[in-house]
């Protein structure tokens, strides 16, 4: 071996060697000067996470400022994940039972299996403690924090969550909260065109107002939720907190609604209909008397004071979440009898009677009849150039009313003034036009009123191009096509296919009753800052304004007739609300109303209608009542209406028993 | 010793071949600093991020540190030629060793049966095994005098194969490659011609093809050994160490977070950071400029090793170097090379620098023993 051998081989795994080195170099110059900033992101998005803390809501007050919806501390029981991670399925299914034994004892019946369902459940984020009782007793936090070594994490959190100090009192106007649904979070978090930067993130299990005003107003109710930027380590487990804000509670509410009338409202209507129930009506039908409505409305405003629906539900069923069996009971079954529902504005009727009115108006601004128009009124009405049994209609109960004028056709709803002022403006038609609906139209009917809530119907004003529409568009379901003279004189009594909502009504009336103007209705007045003073106007952060939908001009030869006919319904001697107004003294605090007795097929009892404003010299209080199937309206609805204004007249409140069924047509 | 060494000047002017004064300086010079900065990674992967800092293991590789560098002060006391008549016995001993540790006298830790549990330590014979090897091969190299034909090829392989194939029965593939690297620099530097080494190449190759495809690897050490071609093919498992390593280190920058300020080190993102995985703590808490000057005095080190190799006086002398030089240089590569992801990851540790007492010093021994080439090369 030549000498030279050895330092060539020593050259040669010197130059290996320094290739190495400049390999490592290089890779390390790549990683850390070229690419250091792709690192840095990786590292970042490793490390942190966002953790939120729920708001509480804000609260909901009536118009006196008395809270109606309030928050309540309700104590969680939660398992953090992290903690479980330290044990094998053996220990976790022995402490997990031991837990359920606990709730168990603690009049909570609880199974493992649903222990462990909830920890598997996806929608919870593994990084924050699952929660698997709530609204555990107090004793069980105390039993829990002894304890501490039998229940490795373990622990009681509070929560804050709905609470209703006035029990189911207007239910129906604030409506109730449930956890956000998949398809509610992906609307607001997920995806494109969600609302992507929502001020006020959500959780898959974050509350969510479902209808009312806590639908509506969601935005101002809805806390911010604080927000905890979190460090965490190779394991998940938190380290440290990197950046904290505190949750701010959400705007709180301040309706229009007036708890005493609300109240006062809600109790009449369920009186009244627990009472119709079974009872058997005037012209011998069985009242079923299932549901009803009652709506209060100003007509200086269009603000809402009262708003009950029956049957009703109780809001803090849905507070931790309502079971599926429950719900299923609410609104499964007879969907007509669902008490989830809002009759004031979901509920759609036939406003029988209640629509002269408008028919009335319509009769006198086109010309058709003036203010003291009058016609004979023998029992029945036959229709012009009509042969055949079908063209003659009678009056409800064939009275007989005789000669009456157009103040007094609306005092004694008289059917025949009506089929024939509905028959004159379809035989001059090309003259007067859709003259009633046209007018029923500028009150606000045949659409959504617009009030502050959601869920609301805009029912129906039909007229001949309507029909021939309807009839295209599904010829099985409406056969008919063509309007007859008979559409028309149904019509003007408020039969057929009109069909109104209560709170439509009331606000129609509250037009006629303020002279012409037509407000949007509202159930929120205004908003105050989170746990705000509403007597201090720097608390208020804004309030709703009045909104008028449109202004029109009543010509006082139509106005005063009409206003003289209705204060006459709850007059002796031809009023057909007398008899429910018997006692009531209309000399200081005069009552302008309608009764209604709308027909339903199958041979159901009628719905009974009641609207009413008052005083008429200053209207402030128009009133709607519909009970459904409970025969007439003099008889049945007119009553709610006489004890819900009994207190606001300052009249001496009658005993409700002995005036329940009272004598009164139409 | 300035003050000692002062009044004899006159008579070392003159004896210009006394050992001490052929100290290679530099060399331990750089390899104290290496250690100095591995202790304090150590402690900054180990302090944990919350409460009072954890100094169990800064005070134990301080420990590992002392002796490892009261055996480089004691060594330089003999002569390295010694070491040929230990070859033999040591190299016995060591098999042995290497022998109980498969059997049930071992402990097994991350899968590997590597270690004897000795009170509080763990001592890990196949790190000793390296110098054994070292010595072993360099005594019967010289001993052929370059003349090495394929029996002898032959003999040195089964030499070098049997602790190989004791280590595998660990089985630990990391270290088993520090031994391959060793031998190959050996043999080539020994005299064992290119043919030879060719033929030993296609044997090591189909030898590797072979583990790959028997029992003797675990699944997840294949899995781990061969993720590194394709880092993003599995991000929860093997590749996870991978790409949270790469990540760290990117994450460094050009000046890093600070030490004891790594984001992803002292929240324990990588898995192993104070053994195998330490230079990324390195590379996240100094940044691109600490991690070049680390790899620049580990450069020093190799530098220096190398040229003992060539100063040596004598063939057993160069040849120890080489081996060393052959097992830090790879060690380095491997452990480092892993990190940043251009090697597969296999655990071996990072000499000076990874938690670890049997590494700490072994890799002492293997300085001293250079050192002691270096400093004798004159007689």
């Amino acid at each position: 071996m030549d000498s030279e051998s050895p330092r060539l081989r020593l050259s040669i795994l010197g130059v290996i060697v320094f290739s190495l080195f400049v390999a490592l170099f290089a890779r390390l110059y790549f990683l850390q000067v070229m690419s250091s900033e792709e690192g840095e992101l990786e590292a970042t998005a490793n490390r942190v996470r966002v953790v939120q803390t729920e708001a509480p809501r804000g609260r909901i007050l009536d118009a006196e400022g008395r809270v109606i919806v309030d928050n309540r501390t309700s104590l969680v029981v939660t398992v953090d994940p992290h903690e479980l991670e330290d044990y094998d399925e053996d220990a976790t299914d022995e402490l997990l039972l031991r837990l359920a034994q606990e709730l168990t004892r603690s009049g909570m019946p609880t199974k493992l299996a649903s222990l462990e369902r909830r920890l598997d459940d996806p929608q919870y984020s593994p990084l924050q403690p699952i929660p698997v009782a709530v609204d555990v007793p107090e004793e069980l936090e105390v039993i829990l924090a002894e304890r501490a070594e039998d229940f490795p994490g373990v622990s009681v959190r509070r929560e804050s969550v709905r609470a209703y100090p006035e029990g189911q009192l207007a239910a129906h106007v604030f409506g109730y909260v449930g956890r956000i649904s998949p398809e509610e979070y992906e609307a607001r978090m997920g995806g494109p065109g969600a609302e992507d930067d929502d001020p006020k993130p959500y959780q898959p299990d974050s509350s969510i107002g479902k209808t009312g005003v806590e639908y509506q107003y969601e935005s101002e109710l809805r806390g911010m939720p604080g927000e905890k930027v979190i460090e965490i380590d190779s394991g998940g487990k938190p380290v440290r907190v990197i950046e904290e804000r505190p949750p701010v509670p959400g705007n709180d509410l301040q309706l229009t609604v007036d708890l005493d009338i609300q109240r006062n409202a809600e109790a009449q209507l369920a009186d009244q209909i627990e009472r119709l129930r079974g009872t058997f009506t005037p012209d011998g039908k069985r009242a079923r008397a299932p549901a009803g409505a009652v709506t209060v409305v100003d007509p200086a405003n269009g603000h809402v004071l009262a708003m009950a629906s029956y049957p009703t539900y109780d809001p803090d069923e849905f507070v931790n979440g309502i079971s599926a069996e429950r719900y299923e009971q609410y609104v499964g079954g007879d969907a007509a009898d669902n008490p989830l529902t809002n009759r004031v504005i979901g509920g759609l009727y036939p406003p029988g009677s209640t629509f002269k009115l408008f028919t009335a108006e319509a009769a006198v601004e086109k010309g058709l009849i003036t203010g003291s128009t009058g016609y004979n009124d023998g029992g029945t009405y036959t229709l012009q150039g009509c042969n055949g049994p079908a063209c003659t209609r009678q009056n409800a109960q064939r009275a007989v009313h005789g000669y009456v004028d157009l103040a007094q056709s609306l005092t004694v709803s008289s059917d025949v003034y009506y089929y024939w002022l509905g028959d004159r403006f379809w035989h001059d038609r090309d003259q007067y036009g859709d003259g009633i609906q046209e007018i029923a139209r500028r009150y606000g009917l045949g659409a959504p009123s617009g009030i502050d809530l959601p869920g609301e119907l805009g029912g129906l004003v039909p007229d001949p191009a309507l029909k021939q529409q309807r009839h295209d568009a599904n010829p099985v379901a409406f056969p008919e096509g063509t309007w007859y003279a008979g559409d028309n004189v149904n019509l003007a009594i408020g039969q057929g296919d009109v069909l109104v909502t209560p709170l439509q009504l009331a606000n129609a009336y509250a037009a006629f009753a303020n002279g012409g103007t037509l407000y949007q209705p509202q159930v929120v007045w205004r908003i105050l800052q989170p746990k705000g003073d509403p007597d201090d106007p720097a608390d208020v952060v804004r309030t709703n304004e009045p909104v008028v939908v449109r202004q029109f001009d009543i010509p006082s030869g139509a106005r005063d007739p009409i206003e003289r006919g209705l204060a006459g319904v709850v007059e002796p001697p031809e009023g057909t609300a007398k008899n429910a107004f018997e006692g009531f003294d209309t000399t200081e605090w005069s009552i302008v109303s309608k009764t209604g007795t709308a027909e339903n097929s199958g041979g159901k009892a009628d719905n009974a209608w009641f609207v009413a404003y008052a005083p008429a010299d200053d209207p402030s209080y128009s009133v709607a009542v519909v009970l459904e199937e409970a025969g007439f309206g003099g008889s049945s609805a007119a009553p709610v209406v006489r004890r819900i204004f009994e207190p606001l007249a300052g009249e001496e409140t009658t005993d409700a028993s002995t005036s329940a069924v009272v004598g009164g047509n139409d | 010793m300035a003050t000692l060494t002062r009044p004899s000047t006159e008579l070392n002017r003159r004896d210009l071949s006394a050992p001490w004064r052929h100290i290679d300086w530099v060399l331990v010079a750089s390899v104290l600093l290496v250690s100095v900065m591995g202790v304090t990674m150590v402690f900054s992967a180990t302090r944990g991020a919350e409460g009072p800092a954890d100094t169990s293991y800064l005070k134990r590789q301080a420990v590992f540190m002392v002796i490892g560098v009261g055996i480089l002060a004691l060594s330089t006391l003999t002569d390295y030629r010694r070491l040929r008549d230990l070859a033999l016995p040591a190299y016995i001993a060591l098999s042995l060793l290497l022998l109980a540790v498969v059997s049930p006298l071992g402990t097994s830790s991350k899968g590997a049966q590597a270690w004897f549990a000795i009170g509080n330590f763990q001592l890990q014979p196949s790190e000793f095994a390296k110098i054994g090897l070292i010595v072993a091969l360099a005594a019967l190299l010289e001993h052929w005098h370059g003349d090495v034909d394929l029996r002898r090829v032959g003999i040195a392989s089964a030499v070098a194969g049997l602790p190989m194939a004791l280590i595998l029965l660990q089985p630990d593939l990391g270290t088993m490659l520090v031994f391959v690297a060793i031998t190959v620099a050996m043999f080539l530097m020994g005299g064992v011609k290119g043919r030879h080494l060719l033929l030993l190449t296609l044997v090591g190759v189909i030898g590797v093809v072979g583990v790959l495809n028997s029992n003797v690897l675990k699944e997840y050490q294949k899995d781990r050994l061969t993720v590194f071609l394709d880092p993003e093919s599995d991000k929860g498992g093997s590749a996870y160490n991978v790409n949270q390593s790469i990540i760290t280190i990117q994450q460094g920058g050009l000046t890093g977070d600070g030490l004891f300020q790594g984001r992803q080190t002292q929240l324990r993102f990588v898995p192993e950071q104070q053994t195998d995985f330490i230079f990324t703590v390195v590379g996240e808490e100094l940044g691109f400029l600490g991690a070049a000057t680390f790899l620049g005095l580990y450069g020093l080190i190799v530098w220096r090793v190398w040229r003992a190799a060539n100063l040596a006086r004598d063939t057993f002398g160069q040849l120890l170097c080489v081996g060393v030089l052959a097992m830090l240089a790879f060690q380095l590569f491997e452990s480092v090379g892993m990190t940043m992801g251009i090697m597969p990851a296999t655990g071996i540790p990072l000499p000076f620098m990874s938690y670890g007492g049997s590494s700490t010093i072994t890799s002492f021994v293997a300085i001293a023993v250079v050192l002691n080439v270096h400093m004798r090369r004159f007689r």
